[in-house]
């Protein structure tokens, strides 16, 4: 086969301007409708993060942790199984009712809560905490989860339990 | 074959599927960008604050691409944004596997919540995995025969070097 009928695209010309254009409207369009139509939402930080949540970093959760905080596993219950903050409870979001029954007790006698999940993108600890709140318990949601608390160093109990 | 993708139908066909496609997957997320920026969180490939700001501007370019891919306008660039897009889904897909991370639903065209499975669509088509990614490369092929081919009726002649446009040597 011949060059000229192989190279496809040989004539090809893109247009940068237009290219560029066609991001540079998207975006303008997007940022635009997030501000003016009502459906948007604040761009400086996390989503998932509503009023009346309070969040706490993981340097301050560590020393909470040292002073007897109660910590509180909201990923679902095999994930509490394999991997956990030393200490915590399985409160899992989608079996809240009845983990919250089996923590009460001890939730009653913490001297402060802490509720974490799997990262910065998981929601679970945030609506734990609502929660929580909403029986009268003041609870902590642990800024980027497990993967921070990890990262700093902090102790993982990984023996398994049933 | 080479007759094939030269064929000026199976640009319009090509177009018409890749911006319909695109300009479909991107309205659900125009209407909740919030919904969409949870999921973009889930991906975990940046962090909050870039998740929000891809979470409001690149269902809008999906959308602006799709509708000048079905317009027939500016078809080259527009067809080249969405290869552009189509290849950070990939390489972000290959990321989440990778990192073993489980996302029930990608947000490629839907930003519902996953409740109870449902029996169809099944749930492998909705999660980041290897249905993702085949379907993307797929889109990825016919994106890059719009940015590359240039159409021509059958028994027309080959188009001259030069005769469409500045950079007619690129490639």
């Amino acid at each position: 086969m011949h060059w000229d009928r192989a190279c496809y695209f040989r004539d090809m010309a893109v247009h940068w301007k237009r290219f560029i254009l066609i991001l540079v409207t998207g975006a303008a369009a997007g940022l635009a409708w997030n501000g003016a139509s009502g459906r948007g939402f604040a761009l400086g930080r996390s989503v998932l993060v509503q009023a009346g949540d309070e969040l706490v970093e993981v340097a301050d959760a560590g020393a909470l942790l040292k002073r007897g905080a109660l910590f509180l596993d909201a990923r679902p219950r095999d994930f509490w199984r394999m991997s956990r903050i030393p200490g915590s409870l399985p409160l899992p979001e989608e079996e809240f009712d009845r983990a919250f029954a089996e923590a009460e007790p001890q939730l009653r006698r913490a001297s402060g809560i802490v509720v974490y999940c799997s990262g910065f993108g998981c929601e679970a600890s945030h609506i734990v905490a609502r929660k929580l709140r909403e029986r009268g318990f003041i609870a902590a949601i642990l800024n980027e989860g497990l993967p921070a608390w990890q990262d700093a160093g902090l102790p993982v109990d990984t023996e398994p339990r049933s | 074959m080479s007759g094939l993708l030269r064929h000026p139908r199976a640009h319009l066909l090509l177009r018409l599927v890749l911006g319909g496609f695109f300009v479909f997957a991107s309205l659900d997320k125009i209407a909740s960008p919030a919904a969409f920026a949870k999921i973009v969180y889930q991906w975990q490939v940046i962090g909050p604050v870039p998740s929000n700001l891809v979470a409001v501007t690149l269902p809008w370019i999906e959308l602006v691409a799709g509708l000048l891919l079905i317009a027939g306008v500016w078809k080259r660039e527009s067809a080249l944004v969405v290869a552009l897009m189509l290849v950070v889904f990939i390489v972000a897909a290959g990321s989440v596997m990778a990192r073993g991370i489980d996302v029930e639903n990608c947000g490629c065209v839907s930003v519902a919540k996953g409740g109870p499975p449902a029996a169809w669509p099944p749930a492998w088509t909705k999660g980041v995995g290897w249905f993702l990614v085949s379907r993307n490369l797929v889109l990825l092929a016919a994106s890059l025969v719009l940015v590359l081919v240039t159409p021509a009726w059958p028994g027309s002649p080959a188009p001259t070097p030069g005769a469409n446009g500045p950079r007619s040597d690129a490639g």
